[in-house]
């Protein structure tokens, strides 16, 4: 029974040793009286009862009264000794009760103990006088796992070689305080037997010093628990709880949990960078709440209180923060409700990611994709973007309007459905992803609207996310072609005025012999001038006679004819030589009234000899249409009065020809913001395309031989563009009419 | 009228056809291919008011010839009948009195206008009558 060995066992010799002394005397006690007894029984042949006192005294009385008298004093000593030996029984029953109670006081107290020990976490321990463990109860081999035997007989500093070495000061304090021979309360060490190193246990010891009744200082007992467990979960709990924090600290974004009130709870790193403190100043709850700006704070409250209000966690994808420097960024934060334990207020924990970055790019993007937009939409390209397969990814404006769809209806419809003009194209779209080449198709020929359209065709691969793709680039060239066309016209026309000018002379003046000489022979075969008369007679011809004879045989009008086909050719010459590039010096630029030449021309074209011949000019009607916005025009006036004429006449011609009821021709002018329009409209038989082309071509004509040089309105073309660095256009369609339209340079700079 | 009109062209059949035409008004006429052969013959002393004159002469140019008879004979008219499209008149010529009008372009179609410039040169008085 350990319990015997603890407590202590010297008061039991003490006790027995008195029982024995009073047992001794109540027996002498007894056998005193039981001898006297029966000498008097014996004596008086009765048996002394108990307690029997009253004898005969007569008879006997001397030799009773001593006998009774010592009987008696007897009697008394045994009264006297029974008295005592009842009160000492007494007392001994008492005392027997007594340390029958004690000792089960002390049995139970000894269980209680035991139980207490046998049940608690706890071991006790105790140490000798040289503090060595002379005994460690059973609980802490069963809660260390450390032999008790490997123990006993050592000094505490002895089991703890590693912590004594690792803190040094606290085995010191410890063993002054042993030394002192102090109480000592939770002195936690860790031990470690030799040659393990891997088990060290937490030990918590706490012990008072035992001392014996001479006061000698015994040694050391006391209790100890293996705190490994909570040390290790102590040990892990705070590392943890360091790693969470590192962790906290560590993440760039603002973490941070609030009260109601808005006071941080929590804060990491980054929020108290934020605010421009420190963690520990943010979370000091003893500072009043609320940093930054008024606003901010008052609207993060507010969000605050609706998520606890709600119980439910919200995100705030934009949020305005001014941090302590000013800077105002975009958060995006997520408020979670939560409830700590042992925290009686509920808070919002938050997560706020500085967003002004990606924002600030986000606009970027999307500004630059609006920029770019606007960039495709300004280029007058058809731009199509396709899919590999031909499915429209994007279109620009002049893609909507030629497609007549806006971009949202086409994407991922197929691009020849859209278009069907560019379908031919899808061949090239595969073999430009295929080949990473853009392909070029110069001149496709396209109908707009009826019309006959050129467009230089581009596929261009695209690669980007490794997603292939093409641009489909149409540029309607139309106008290119025709503008080229005309130069390649003006080209020729130059090329005609310098040979014109090269020739002229050899020609002139042979044509003057042939103009000169024809109207000298019908001049001098007439009768009516004198020398012919005179000539006549002298030779005897009659001048009448041989007139008839040289109508009767069409020498007249074959004379005629030599004249008109001299007359053709000059005119021929002059409009040739008309092409060849005259100085601005040569012509005469100036100013002139738009009104003032187009009434001159009309005056003119009704007077023209060749127009009153063909066709009579006054049954045409003439309507004008005059811009008051227009009224002056820098331009060689005679040069282009005979433009002007040329296209009055062609009109009238080509009505004429086809005789058109009630003709008209609409004179009209108009302002452009560059150019003076003058317009030539008339209500004739029109043109067709196939004539519109060659229209303005050197010897290009629709009029019967010998009608038209086929050069008027090449000539008019060269004037215009060539001298005046105007246009001159004409719109038309068979049965419609015709509309030429001259435009001369506002501006005289650009004149060059 | 008096004096003789003088006619200077290579060309012999614009010369002649002028000629006639010329003739035919009534008017006295000379022709020569060359100024040198007019020149020549202006030496006789002959009355010669009005010169029509060609520009591409084989001896000289026409300004150079009618600079020369202008400084024999002041009084001398010119009219400048030339073929040359490019033809202008030079500063100088303009000096001595020609003018635009006085420039008439090959082929004449009808030689009535010169005929009556002639007149009207040769003979101030009767073309104002």
């Amino acid at each position: 029974m350990p319990i015997s060995r603890v407590l202590p066992s010297r008061k039991r010799p003490a006790l027995s040793r008195r029982r024995f002394g009073s047992n001794e005397l109540l027996a002498a006690a007894l056998g005193a009286l039981a001898a006297t007894a029966s000498a008097a029984s014996d004596w008086l042949g009765e048996p002394l009862g108990s307690g029997g006192a009253g004898g005969k005294i007569n008879y006997t009385v001397l030799v009773l009264i001593p006998v009774i008298l010592l009987a008696s004093v007897a009697l008394f000593w045994c009264w006297l000794q029974r008295q005592e030996a009842v009160r000492r029984t007494r007392q001994l029953q008492r005392e027997l009760n007594e340390r029958q109670r004690v000792e089960t006081a002390l049995r139970e107290s000894e269980a209680r103990f035991r139980d207490v020990t046998e049940a608690a976490s706890d071991w006790i321990w105790e140490m000798d006088e040289n503090l060595r463990f002379t005994y460690l109860s059973e609980r802490f081999e069963a809660l260390t796992g450390i032999g008790t035997q490997s123990v006993l007989g050592l000094t505490r500093w002895e089991l703890a070689g590693a912590d004594a070495s690792i803190d040094p000061q606290k085995w010191r304090k410890h063993r002054e305080v042993l030394e002192t021979r102090a109480p000592f309360r939770d002195f936690i060490y860790q031990t470690q037997l030799i040659g393990d190193w891997q088990n060290g246990r937490y030990l918590k010891v706490s012990g008072k010093p035992i001392h014996d009744e001479q006061g000698r200082f015994r040694g050391y007992r006391g209790t100890g628990t293996d705190i490994t467990e909570q040390a290790k979960a102590e040990a892990a709990l705070y590392q943890s709880e360091l790693r969470l924090r590192r962790i906290i600290d560590l993440v760039p974004h603002m973490i941070f949990a609030r009260d109601r009130h808005g006071r941080f709870l929590l804060a990491n790193r980054a929020t108290a960078a934020a605010y421009g403190s420190t963690v520990e100043a943010l979370v000091d709850r003893s500072h009043p709440p609320g940093h930054g700006v008024p606003e901010e704070v008052e609207q993060r409250l507010a969000d605050d209180r609706a998520v606890l209000e709600n119980w439910e966690s919200r995100l705030i994808p934009e949020e305005v923060f001014t941090d302590h420097t000013g800077r105002v960024c975009t958060l995006q934060t997520i408020k979670i409700p939560f409830n700590e334990s042992g925290m009686s207020e509920s808070a919002v924990l938050s997560v706020a990611i500085d967003i002004t970055e990606q924002k600030r790019a986000k606009e970027d993007v999307a500004r630059m994709r609006l920029y770019l937009k606007n960039i495709i939409d300004s280029m007058p390209s058809v731009l199509v973007g396709v899919d590999p397969w031909g499915y429209i990814t994007v279109l620009n404006q002049p893609a909507e309007q030629a497609g007549g769809v806006s971009w949202a209806a086409a994407q991922g419809r197929f691009f020849g459905e859209v278009f069907p003009q560019l379908q031919s194209q899808f061949e090239q779209v595969r073999q430009a992803i295929r080949d990473g080449h853009p392909i070029k198709t110069p001149r496709m020929t396209l109908e707009v609207d009826g019309e006959l359209h050129y467009a230089d065709v581009m596929v261009y691969p695209l690669m980007a996310d490794n997603v292939s793709g093409a641009v489909i680039r149409m540029d309607d060239v139309t106008a290119r072609v025709r503008i080229e066309s005309m130069m390649v016209q003006t080209e020729k026309m130059l090329s005609v005025g310098g040979l014109a000018a090269g020739m002229a002379h050899e020609i002139n003046n042979p044509l003057g012999a042939i103009l000169q000489g024809s109207q000298n022979i019908l001049r001098r075969i007439g009768p009516e001038l004198a020398q012919n008369r005179a000539a006549a007679d002298a030779v005897g011809v009659d001048l009448n006679q041989l007139n008839r004879y040289l109508q009767e045989r069409g020498i007249l009008r074959l004379l005629e004819g030599i004249r008109e086909a001299g007359v053709r050719a000059a005119k021929i010459v002059a409009d040739m030589l008309s092409f060849s590039r005259r100085s601005e010096a040569q012509a005469q630029f100036a100013l002139v009234e738009v009104e003032d030449l187009l009434e001159t021309v009309l005056r003119l074209a009704a007077s023209d000899y060749d127009l009153k011949k063909k066709y009579d000019f006054k049954r045409i009607r003439i309507e004008r249409a005059y811009d008051p916005a227009l009224r002056l025009v820098y331009c060689d006036k005679t040069e282009i009065e005979q433009v002007i004429l040329n296209l009055l006449k062609n009109a009238a011609q080509a009505m004429a020809e086809e005789n058109t009821p009630s003709p008209s021709i609409l004179l009209r002018t108009a302002r452009e913001a560059d150019y003076a329009v003058l317009e030539v409209v008339d209500n004739g038989p029109g043109m067709e395309d196939k004539t519109l082309k060659r229209i303005f071509e050197p010897f290009f004509t629709t009029k019967d031989v010998g009608v038209g040089t086929g050069l008027g309105l090449s000539v008019s073309y060269f004037i215009v563009t060539e001298q005046h660095n105007g246009r001159l256009s004409v719109t038309s369609k068979p049965g419609q009419g015709a509309c030429f339209s001259l435009r001369l340079p506002l501006a005289r700079e650009k004149l060059s | 009228m008096t004096g003789w009109v003088l006619i200077v062209d290579d060309e012999e059949m614009i010369r002649e056809n002028l000629k006639a035409y010329l003739e035919d008004e009534g008017l006295g006429v000379v022709a020569f291919e060359s100024a040198t052969h007019a020149l020549f013959w202006l030496q006789a002393g002959v009355s010669c008011p009005v010169c029509i004159m060609d520009m591409r002469l084989p001896d000289m140019d026409g300004n150079t010839a009618i600079r020369a008879l202008h400084e024999l004979y002041p009084e001398m008219k010119f009219l400048i009948h030339t073929g040359s499209s490019s033809y202008s008149l030079p500063e100088d010529l303009r000096t001595m009195g020609l003018d635009d009008s006085r420039v008439y372009r090959k082929p004449l179609e009808d030689m009535g206008p010169l005929a009556a410039a002639v007149r009207a040169l040769a003979d101030p008085q009767e073309a104002r009558l």
